[in-house]
């Protein structure tokens, strides 16, 4: 259990139906835009190849739309022929999602968007139809166990000490889009408050996994459970239950209250972008010995980065909903 | 865990010795492998796919039908999801189609994942070649074994590393010497940190095998929390507790590794969710099509791993009773991890409606056990001596143990009282009877 400034990994898994995304070299905030796409309801299986008489092979050569295109009912998919053309028309609108081996097309009608955000200062190092995942600098404490989906913020201190309870009657409306220190202990009550109240998330030392069964459903572990729908983002720093946050981990949670910070989920991590002295060295803190710890944690396998150079150096204030900015790649093709 | 694989010979330690050195063999889990089962609209398709799955103690993180009702966005966000390792694919003829539909979604679901997913298939040639198409860019590959496929798997498991002795193998290996040994159907139940695996081998050397990862008493203890529900482990614990310190206390055991239990409360813990870990197995088992019937009635049964290392043998053997519910006379064998085998006591099922006399049969003399519906308790024999019983509906013979007989005359399925009052009081009777608390207890 340390807090540690390093170089650090973050994955962000894409769902199907990806249109744009940051491309691999592009340096991004915690907060970005950095993959748009459209949720797809049931898709229809278009004849392609067969129908206009051509291999599979060669269906590539006569598609007039782009795979992962939008298109409208009638639009035309495929041609051949001149004089005695023969056309592939989309039936709805809709999607063009998949070609076949055998040269079929699917077309999925597109229901609603989404957006996936980076967690981490840095760049992209690598950008797919499945993940883009990028790598940057920053403070990082590497917790037990993450719940819902990532979340990015201004961490602000909800406790006034180390083993003090997150009450609910501290959160309310004004705490909108932060992350919360919620001490000791974070209660079911709390999370749903303050899920309500629209906080980005809630980090505590342990959270009741009671509680965590009522927010999440009776399938959630004590590995975690990183999902994308609008549920509340906890981070559970020690343990289950209630645990005194240990001195080494708290009082750099109130040196860092007030910058921007990220919860990545999958990895059960919280970035914290700041260069705020809190009282180590660049070097990774002494490890606080925790009954509860896991067994092992295994940050990005880099060298340790120089904390003073580049945008780092100056401290930055938390993004808002309103400052989040596209990416550059957030343009539709044609734009491009 | 070391694994001895031969009798230390005389001399063996000395300078220049003489005799057969003791192999001593890494055993470990293995890498978690990532299965994803797809496979044709017969129920015995299901089940073969199942059964290859939990043979090779693979982790299944999807399962998609060749009827499966989710659109083709859904599958293929399911399979995205689910980042399989390995897709394993059986079906027949007439599966092709949907099959290949299936392969379609894979494609689009899981074409850019890295490293890409193997295709593992146990169909025949025709439908192999059709799907292997389908299959394009990934790796298929045709088993025309359910054998050769687990070997496949268990090799990915190995990582490459053909020095590494899976503990599954292992249990395996120890089924198949005590079906030998004794000639008769064997099944050996290990229970670990974060595995519980069934085997049942005969005395020809054939085995059936079941491994679940992750299900187990600390790192997999949330997981069987999470499939059996945490009213089912509590209701085997014999003092009362709220489900939420009970939730907190499993949930914690995953957080680092568990040492051998001694407190008599994280024992009772661990039992309980032994027991359930163990039931749960045995209905996914029956759910794969494997002989589940055959396994409660083996007449050797093997109990492995941390179930194995409980303080008493009597903890062992209660969790195995509860968990497994034997049909048929059985002798039980306990080997914990950093021990030696041990013959701990003879099983004897009752299942009657009404008083009926076992007629107990050994070298020193006959004798006859009044057994009452609901009854429970050991009847002293001496140490390990050979016993036949008859009587109501139970026929057999096995060796005693170190505990003796256990009568067990609660029925089948086990039901217990819903009510703490009526529960607490019976389970606590039951943990006295097997000597299984920390004040010894008799018969009742």
């Amino acid at each position: 259990m340390t807090w540690r400034r390093e170089h650090w990994t973050a994955d962000h898994p894409l769902p199907i139906g990806v249109t744009k995304r940051a491309q691999v070299g592009e340096l991004v905030r915690a907060g970005d835009i950095i993959a748009a796409g459209a949720t797809l309801a049931g898709a229809l299986r278009v004849s392609g190849a067969r129908r206009l008489g051509l291999s599979p092979s060669d269906l590539d050569r006569e598609l007039r739309v782009r795979v992962g295109s939008d298109v409208v009912a009638g639009a035309v998919l495929a041609r051949v022929g001149r004089r005695f053309a023969r056309t592939v028309t989309a039936p709805i609108d809709g999607r063009l999602l998949h070609v076949t081996v055998d040269g079929d097309l699917y077309l999925a009608p597109i229901v609603d968007r989404w957006t996936v955000r980076a967690t981490l200062d840095g760049t992209v190092a690598r950008s797919d139809d499945a993940v883009v995942e990028i790598e940057g600098e920053a403070w990082c404490f590497q917790a037990a166990a993450a719940y819902g989906p990532d979340a990015i913020g201004e961490l602000t201190l909800g406790v006034d000490g180390p083993d003090a309870d997150l009450a609910a009657t501290r959160i309310d409306v004004r705490l909108a889009g932060r992350i919360i220190v919620g001490g000791a202990r974070v209660s079911a009550e709390v999370i749903t408050r303050a899920h309500a109240c629209g906080v980005a998330g809630l980090v505590a030392g342990g959270v009741p996994p009671a509680g965590l069964r009522v927010v999440y459903g009776d399938a959630v572990t004590a590995s975690g459970s990183p999902s994308r729908d609008d549920r509340p983002t906890v981070l559970c720093l020690m343990g289950f239950g209630s645990a005194v946050l240990p001195r080494a981990v708290y009082e750099p949670f109130a040196a860092l209250a007030g910058a921007r910070a990220a919860i990545h989920t999958a990895s059960a991590r919280l970035f914290v972008f700041s260069t705020a002295d809190i009282g180590r060295a660049e070097t990774p803190s002494p490890d606080v010995v925790m009954g509860e710890g896991p067994a092992a944690y295994a940050p990005a396998d880099r060298p340790l980065a120089d904390a003073d150079r580049g945008e780092g150096d100056r401290e930055e204030a938390a993004q808002t909903d309103e400052e989040l900015s596209p990416s550059p790649s957030d343009r539709s093709p044609s734009e491009r | 865990m070391t694994v001895s694989t031969g009798t230390e010979a005389p001399g063996v330690k000395a300078l220049g010795g003489v005799g057969v050195p003791v192999e001593q063999t890494g055993v470990a889990l293995g890498r978690s492998l990532r299965v994803a089962l797809v496979h044709g609209r017969e129920e015995a398709s299901r089940r073969a796919v199942a059964h290859l799955a939990l043979a090779s103690g693979a982790q299944i993180v999807t399962r998609v039908r060749a009827t499966d009702p989710r659109s083709f966005v859904e599958a293929a966000q399911a399979l995205r999801d689910a980042k399989p390792d390995v897709v394993a694919i059986q079906g027949g003829a007439k599966d092709e189609g949907a099959l290949a539909e299936l392969l379609e979604a894979l494609r689009l679901g899981c074409g850019a994942q890295r490293p890409v997913p193997r295709i593992f298939g146990l169909v025949d040639t025709r439908v192999a070649g059709a799907l292997r198409m389908h299959a394009t860019p990934f790796e298929f590959e045709r088993f025309a074994a359910p054998s050769e496929m687990v070997e496949a798997l268990r090799d990915l498991r190995r990582g490459g590393n053909s020095d590494v002795v899976l503990r599954d193998a292992l249990i395996e290996d120890g089924a198949r010497a005590l079906a030998t040994t004794t000639g008769t159907n064997a099944l050996a139940i290990d229970v670990t940190e974060r595995s519980t695996s069934l085997v049942l081998a005969s005395p020809d050397g054939r085995t059936e095998a079941a491994h679940f990862v992750p299900l187990g008493l600390g790192m997999g203890a949330d997981h069987v929390v999470a499939r059996a529900s945490l009213d089912n482990v509590r209701r085997w614990l014999p003092w009362p507790i709220d489900a939420p310190a009970l939730l907190e206390r499993v949930w914690s055991r995953g957080r680092r590794p568990q040492g051998s239990a001694s407190a008599e409360a994280t024992v009772l813990l661990e039992m309980a969710l032994a027991r359930e870990a163990i039931a749960h197995a045995l209905r996914d088992t029956a759910e794969a099509g494997l002989d589940v019937d055959a396994m409660r009635a083996a007449p050797s049964i093997l109990i492995t791993g941390r179930a194995a290392s409980f303080p008493k043998p009597g903890q062992s053997l209660l969790v195995l009773v509860d968990g497994l519910e034997p049909s048929a006379v059985s002798t039980v064998f306990r080997e914990p991890d950093e021990g030696r085998a041990e013959r701990i006591a003879m099983l004897v099922p009752v299942i009657t409606r009404r008083s009926a006399k076992i007629r107990i049969v050994r070298a020193s003399g006959r004798s006859v056990a009044r057994v009452v519906p609901g009854s429970f308790g050991l009847v002293a024999m001496g140490a390990d001596v050979e016993v036949a019983v008859n009587g109501a509906g139970v026929r057999g013979h096995g060796r005693s143990g170190e505990l003796g007989l256990l009568i067990d005359a609660r029925g089948r399925p086990l039901m217990l009282p819903e009510r703490d009052g009526e529960r607490i009081p019976a389970v606590a009777r039951w943990h006295a009877a097997v000597q299984a608390t920390a004040e010894d207890g008799a018969s009742t």
